[in-house]
Formats: C-alpha cells, structure tokens, sequence
C-alpha cells in the first residue's frame, strides 16, 4: 500500500442496487485533522458511501481506502468510529453497560475513558439507566458515546444531531471541533445546513455523485449566494423554487 | 359501540395477513402437515421382530418350534434362540441386558406341579412391554393347552422382571428423563430465536459488524451467554424431576409433594450434561433459523418445523426402529433422537460416561452443536470474515 497523506480515500467508488446507482462514481481524498461534511437530500447516497468507505459494505466497482489500508478490513476496524443513523443500543441494559459493551469489542478500554465519554454526552448521572427509558435525544447521545469511546483516529457520524437539543448539538460540534484538531479525520453526514458551517469542507451529494465540493465559503461564493441551502440547489441545477432539501429522491 | 370501527380493525387484520404469506401457510398448511405425520407415524409402525431368548424346558427343539408355529398362527413375529436347557435366570437377564434379546422367557425344568414360567424384559418402555407380555403370555397358554400336544400340562404362572426399573415403573418414569433434554431444547431455541432476530432488526447486530468482532466469536458468544441459561434451566429441571419434598399439611392447606421422584439408575450430572450439549445445538439453530424471520411471530412459528416434528420422531413416545423407513431416516438427523437415547442410557439403565452408546450420542449431539455454530456464522452477513 503506498503511503499517503489522506486519511480516508475513495477512486471511482460505485454501489448499485438492481438498476438504482446509490453511489456513482466518487472519489475522495480527506485528510486528517478536518471536519467533512456530506449534505444531500435523504436517498442521495450519503449512508451508503460512508458504509463503502468503512468496510461495511462491497463496492460494484472503484476502492475505498483508510490510512492506506483497502477496505474491507476487519482490522482497520478498529481505528474506525461508526455512529449509524439509527441508534443501535440495547435496550435492557444501562448506558454504561452499552457503551461498555461496545468497549470491550473494540478491544481493553479503561473504565475511566467510559466514564469520561459519559460525561462527555452529559449521560454520567444517566448510568444506571436502562437505555429503554432514555428519551430520544438521550439515546442520540448513548450512541455517539459509544462511537467515540475508544478514540478511533477516523470517525464516521451520520446525522449524529438528530433529535439532539439546539445547546447540547453546540457542545457536540465543539467536541468534534477538539477532535479533530487533536488529528481526528471526521465525516459528517447530514441534510441540515445550519451544520454544514461548522465543517472545513463540505461535498454536496446529489443521487450518488458529488456535485460540487469547498469550503462553506467557496460554494457561497462559487453560487454568488449568502446561503448554502441556495448555493444547493444552485449546484443541483435547481432554481429557488426547487422541491425543499429534505424530500425523497423520485 | 361503532360497528364501522369493529370492522375496521377486522379488516386491518385480513389486510395483514393477504401481504404475510407465512402465516397465511401456517394456519392451513402446517396442522395438515403435523396431523399427517402424526398419523404415519401411527399407523404405518413396523412390527417388529420380538427376539426371545428362552431357557429351561421351553428350550428344546420342539418347544421352540412350537412357539414360533403358534406366533406365526397368530401373525406375531417372533425369533426365538436358545439360551440352553440347563440356563439359569441369570443367563437369562444377561442376554436381555445385552440386547441380544427383547424378552427372555425361563421355564426350570420341574416334575409335577404347574410351570412358574419367569419372564424378562428390558424394563426400559413399560408401555411396549406390557403389550409384549399380554401377546407373550397368550402364546404361552396355548402352547401349554393341555388337551393339545402342550408342552408341558397345567396353567403356568408367570413372574414378570425386568432388568432396569422395576416391573411396575408406570409411563412418567421412562419419559421425565427425555422431557429434561425436550423442554430444554424447546425454551433456549425460542429465547435465542427471538433476541439474535432482534439484533438483526433492530441494528445491533449491523453496529456490531463495525468493530473488530468476528463472526464466529458473536456466535460463541451467545452459545456462551444462552448456555448458561440453559444450564441453569437443566439443573432445575433435573433436580424437579429427581425431587421428593413432601410439604405438611398446614392450616387449610392440604399436605402436598413437589417434584417427580423420578428414579435415576445412572449419574444424573451425565444425564445433565447430555441436556445442556443438546441446548448448546438449539442456541445456534436459533441464531441460524433467526435470518429466515422477519418477526417475533415468524420465530414462533418455526415451533411446529423445529419442535414437533423433533417430539413424534425423537423415539420419546415411539421406538426410533419402529417408524416407516423414510421416517427413521429422518429420525437418524433430529439431534433430539440423540439425546434421547443418551438421557434414557444414563438414568433407566445407568450407563456412565464409559458406555460406547453414551460416548457415540454424545459424540453426534456435538457435532450437531458445531455444525450449527458454523451455520449461524454464515447467515451473518459481512464484508470481511
């Protein structure tokens, strides 16, 4: 494998299911210490390329890589944090067995490092607490814990915000800000703009393809906009009154 | 009371069921399919050759001919050897013991007097027994018919032993011990069922796949985790079955006994382990049958695949040797088959961890066990081993 600066790389990536193309045809080099942010529409393909890029899927054709290692691999696992859309907890048991749980697969973390990525998700006085009986946003909450706790170099967040309160969402961007300056490489799926500012770089995607790619400050000003929903549908071919960014995909 | 909205939620319900298709066969497909097993199994069972060792005065030649003639008359086959003139009853009981024979039947050789015909049995299925002694007995009447060529003259009396329980073991004896290994089987197949289909369902199993874990050690994990369980469940089921504790009447509540005070002849920690190697086998056929499901009820209804079929064909009620040929095969594939000639080896006839029968059912029951973990590691789908 050669050596390369980007922590995450993708060329000519595709995924079809039947005749739908759920990726077509991207590539990507992203590097450490930045935040990325993937912002399209639900159906664009957002959660599919981030299961192609760790592992969790085959690609029809094209690679992933991760530090340099072609995905899949079981071991590159390991330095890989994977927080799914839907949180994926156990219900009987309490916060901190799930994230204990979690823990111990991805191999000897410390009890201190649960406890300080409880506190982290403000769960530390929910310890005891039976995941069943955690509200929504509480459980949003469990799930990034248990992504994060054994500090992957590399994490993958699809839409780690949703149902997460508007001052908690603030401490989440501030973490993942600490992160990744500490040389975390972090993509960020999400279809809400107000996110996509608090990222270094962001890709727009559109039914499986990457229709412009910049800092939040290049598309504004790539579109001639103030703000990046308008500079979406600019790069989407839409005029101002396209169908809402939140739709399906037809 | 609306009758609108009563009929509403009757046809939400119909509407469920045209889209679920499964359901849809179990409740008209799948009670034709156990009736009709139940009612091969029932009528078409082999007669099987009764095999009689027979000593003392019924041991001659023309004794012997005798009885295969009147057996033959009256449509029993029977294949009778001779232990010798000069036999005692404990040849008698060894070769019974031995297998080498169904019932063994000894006549001492006397003069004057009616014949005191003893009769051996197994002493392992009282039921099938009883029915061979009233068969048995009847041939021997006729061949002692005086105004016939008898063989000997006066009503015998007969003396009936057996060589494991005692003779008056009624049915609860001979199944409490294949009920441990049944029940067993039953509960950890449908407690692992239903939580490994909910960590396919519900994700888990999906955010599981995005750490190191492989698949083999997710499976160990449960046979792990739900063996425990089912080792728990055995120990109190053997110690209900084994039990006697009689609890005095006190007040207006009448004296009562728990347990069974079932008779064990053999180890019942031998017979506890060939439950659990039994439930290790049901943990990861639960795992495996869990891909095939959708929903909690689509686990329940594997029962009548899984669990009956394993209750008609195990040899709990019926001899495996005695189904239809087809079904004997069939039988010879149910890990319940093995663990029910284990369960009955171990506690009527008291083989221990040396007998060859014991090593070889549990011999088959492991690799059931293993087999099972190996399919359960692939119907979890994965990218990467």
């Amino acid at each position: 494998m050669s050596a390369s600066a980007a922590a995450i790389e993708a060329e000519g990536l595709h995924k079809t299911f039947g005749s739908i193309h759920a990726v077509d045809g991207i590539d990507l080099a992203l590097q450490p210490n930045r935040v990325y942010g993937l912002l399209g529409p639900n159906g664009s393909g957002k959660t599919t390329l981030i299961r192609l890029i760790a592992g969790l899927a085959r690609a029809t054709a094209g690679e992933a890589r991760i530090l340099g290692t072609r995905m899949p691999s079981r071991p590159m696992l390991r330095r890989i944090g994977y927080m799914p859309q839907a949180e994926a907890l156990y219900p009987e048991l309490s916060v901190r067995e799930n994230v204990a749980f979690f823990a111990r697969l991805e191999g000897a973390v410390s009890n201190d490092a649960i406890d300080r990525v409880l506190e982290l998700v403000e769960l530390g006085d929910r310890r005891g607490t039976p995941a069943m009986h955690l509200s929504g946003g509480m459980r949003r909450r469990l799930s990034l814990a248990c992504t994060l706790v054994h500090e992957p170099p590399i994490l993958f967040l699809d839409e780690p915000t949703v149902g997460v309160d508007p001052a908690l969402r603030v401490q989440f961007w501030a973490h993942f800000r600490r992160l990744a300056a500490a040389g975390t490489t972090i993509l960020v799926a999400s279809h809400v703009m107000d996110e996509a500012d608090r990222c270094d770089e962001l890709l727009f995607v559109r039914s499986g393809k990457v229709i412009a790619r910049g800092t939040p400050t290049e598309l504004r000003q790539g579109a001639g906009t103030t703000d990046l929903e308008a500079a979406f549908l600019h790069y989407a071919g839409l005029d101002a009154e396209g169908r809402p960014l939140v739709a399906s995909e037809p | 009371m609306s009758i609108a909205r009563v009929l509403a939620v009757a046809r939400r319900i119909a509407q469920g069921f045209r889209r679920d298709e499964r359901t849809l066969g179990l409740v008209f497909v799948v009670p034709i399919v156990v009736t009709a097993l139940l009612g091969w199994v029932l009528r078409d069972q082999m007669d099987a050759t009764v095999r009689v060792a027979v000593a003392g005065a019924i041991a001659d030649q023309a004794a012997q001919s005798r009885l295969e003639t009147i057996a033959a008359e009256s449509g029993i086959d029977l294949e009778v050897r001779s232990l010798g003139l000069n036999a005692s009853i404990e040849d008698v009981r060894a070769a019974v013991r031995a297998g080498r024979a169904d019932v063994g039947i000894l006549i001492p050789i006397q003069y004057g007097g009616p014949p005191a015909v003893q009769v051996v049995t197994e002493g392992a299925d009282p039921a099938a027994e009883s029915g061979m002694m009233g068969a048995l007995q009847m041939l021997l009447l006729r061949a002692f018919e005086p105004s016939g060529s008898g063989l000997l003259n006066g009503p015998p009396t007969f003396r009936h032993e057996t060589v494991y329980l005692s003779p008056d073991a009624d049915t609860l004896d001979v199944l409490a011990p294949v009920f441990l290994g049944y029940f067993g089987y039953f509960f950890v197949f449908l407690l692992t069922g239903i939580s490994f289909l909910r960590e396919r369902v519900g994700g888990t199993l999906d955010r599981l796949l995005a750490t190191p874990v492989t698949r083999v050690e997710i499976v160990l994990g449960y046979s792990l985790g739900f063996g425990l369980f089912a080792t728990l469940q055995v120990i109190v089921l053997t110690l209900f079955v084994l039990a006697r504790i009689d609890v005095p009447a006190i007040g207006p509540i009448p004296a009562f006994t728990i347990g069974l005070d079932v008779q064990s002849v053999g180890n019942p920690v031998l017979a506890f382990f060939v439950a659990l190697v039994l439930s290790l086998g049901a943990v990861n056929l639960g795992v495996f049958l869990s891909t095939f499901a959708r929903t909690e009820l689509q686990i329940i209804q594997f029962i009548p695949l899984v669990i009956v079929p394993q209750g008609l064909l195990g040899g709990i009620f019926w001899p495996v040797d005695r189904l239809p040929d087809i079904l004997q095969v069939v039988a010879r594939a149910l890990p319940m088959t093995y663990a029910v000639d284990g369960l009955r080896e171990v506690m009527l006839k008291g083989a221990g961890l040396g007998s060859a029968v014991v090593q070889g059912d549990l011999a088959v029951l492991a690799g059931i066990a293993v087999l099972f973990v190996a399919l359960a590691a692939g119907t979890i789908k994965r990218e990467v081993a």
